[in-house]
């Protein structure tokens, strides 16, 4: 169940998903952009907030249909490449929108779908969140859903600190810790 | 601090773990004469020029500073033993060799406090510099191997600063991977029972080194 306090959380919830309408629904036209009285036809296809289609597919009023972030197109991406597919700018509430769609909707190969997307990407995200460095964001920064972006800042921001901590008194020896570049060095 | 905005993965900054290693005993040798010292954390001396004598490391550092002691470098911080425990390093990619708990805060402090003590001081930090990254590299490539099962992830022989250095990142994964998977096996239950013997089994015990 969401946090109640917590921010993101009602970030996410505000994604639009579009939904079908099982009953109609008077006194709530302004949904609907096409009606022209003030109500809601049944079978009508509507876009809501996720928070709103949640509540009403409890009480089986609606049935949400898969929105297209967890469509084939996507799944063709993920399989192609993980690490490449671009949830920063799309969809940035990618897992925790999936986790919360993933009861209400019949998908059974949604969760795993999910897992199988979070653990190519992390492996690609594990050795160059350690090795970036406090200003240059790296490119594929901008591609990380909002979960994965505080993975790779706690890596970051402790691996800068132990850095700072490190050549802190050194002053003018520190040309002697510069050691040999490694492959997976970004910088 | 690195931790802050999620209380709860506190951590402790780097110059916190540094305090906590200057608890570590270490060998001085005074060139003053000095009364015992009788602190809260135990007895010192009586200091008499050229007899060594174990001391806490701040206490070391504090004396050192002010010109009164010199201090002997630990066993492990020679030349030879360095570059033995380097050697193993880079031939087993799996497991890490048994270093003292704060080596690199020990090291980074007699480094910079007492360099003229300490021989051939400039191979001593390049040394721990390679072992240093020879050992990270080995905990990233271990840590790439977690899946979703991972309940525990065990590392032997590693130091403090190294898990305060991936302690953040790594609980969160682990969060995030338990987070994915729960409602999953719980789902699964129902369709595919057949498949799996035990879903509610505890996953394969992940081991960062053969045991």
């Amino acid at each position: 169940m969401p946090d109640y306090y917590d921010i993101s959380d009602i970030l996410m919830e505000d994604e639009a998903v579009s939904v079908v309408f099982h009953v109609g629904a008077n006194g709530v036209g302004l949904l609907d952009p096409g009606t022209e009285t003030n109500s809601v036809e049944k079978g009508a296809k509507i876009d809501l907030p996720f928070w709103l289609a949640h509540e009403l597919c409890r009480r089986r009023a609606v049935s949400i249909t898969i929105p297209s972030c967890f469509g084939q197109k996507m799944k063709k991406d993920v399989q192609a490449d993980a690490a490449c597919v671009d949830l920063g700018t799309r969809y940035p509430y990618f897992y925790e929108f999936g986790c919360k769609l993933f009861p209400l909707v019949g998908d059974k190969s949604m969760g795993p779908f999910l897992r199988h997307t979070f653990a190519s990407r992390y492996k690609e995200m594990l050795s160059k969140s350690h090795t970036a460095s406090l200003n240059a964001i790296p490119k594929f920064v901008l591609r990380l859903s909002k979960e994965e972006y505080q993975l790779f800042e706690a890596a970051r921001s402790s691996m800068v600190e132990f850095k700072k901590w490190r050549v802190r008194d050194l002053g003018l020896m520190k040309t002697t810790i510069v050691g040999h570049k490694r492959k997976t060095d970004l910088h | 601090m690195a931790g802050q905005s999620d209380h709860s993965l506190s951590i402790f900054s780097a110059a916190e773990v540094e305090f906590i290693a200057e608890d570590e005993m270490i060998e001085i040798v005074p060139n003053i004469r000095m009364d015992a010292l009788n602190l809260l954390c135990g007895d010192f001396g009586p200091f008499l020029p050229q007899i060594p004598c174990t001391v806490p490391l701040w206490l070391a550092v504090a004396l050192k500073k002010r010109g009164k002691c010199s201090i002997r470098t630990p066993d492990w911080m020679s030349v030879e033993k360095l570059t033995q425990v380097l050697e193993a390093e880079r031939e087993s990619p799996r497991e890490f060799q048994p270093l003292p708990f704060h080596y690199v805060e020990i090291s980074r402090l007699l480094l910079y406090h007492a360099h003229d003590d300490i021989p051939e001081v400039y191979m001593v930090r390049s040394l721990i510099e390679d072992i240093r990254n020879v050992r990270f590299h080995k905990v990233e490539s271990g840590l790439e191997t977690i899946s979703g099962r991972t309940h525990a992830v065990k590392l032997k022989n590693l130091s403090a600063m190294e898990v305060n250095l991936v302690r953040p990142f790594m609980a969160r994964v682990l969060q995030a991977f338990y987070k994915h998977d729960s409602p999953e096996m719980v789902q699964q239950a129902d369709t595919s029972a057949s498949k799996r013997p035990q879903v509610v089994d505890r996953g394969p015990r992940r081991d960062l080194r053969p045991r």
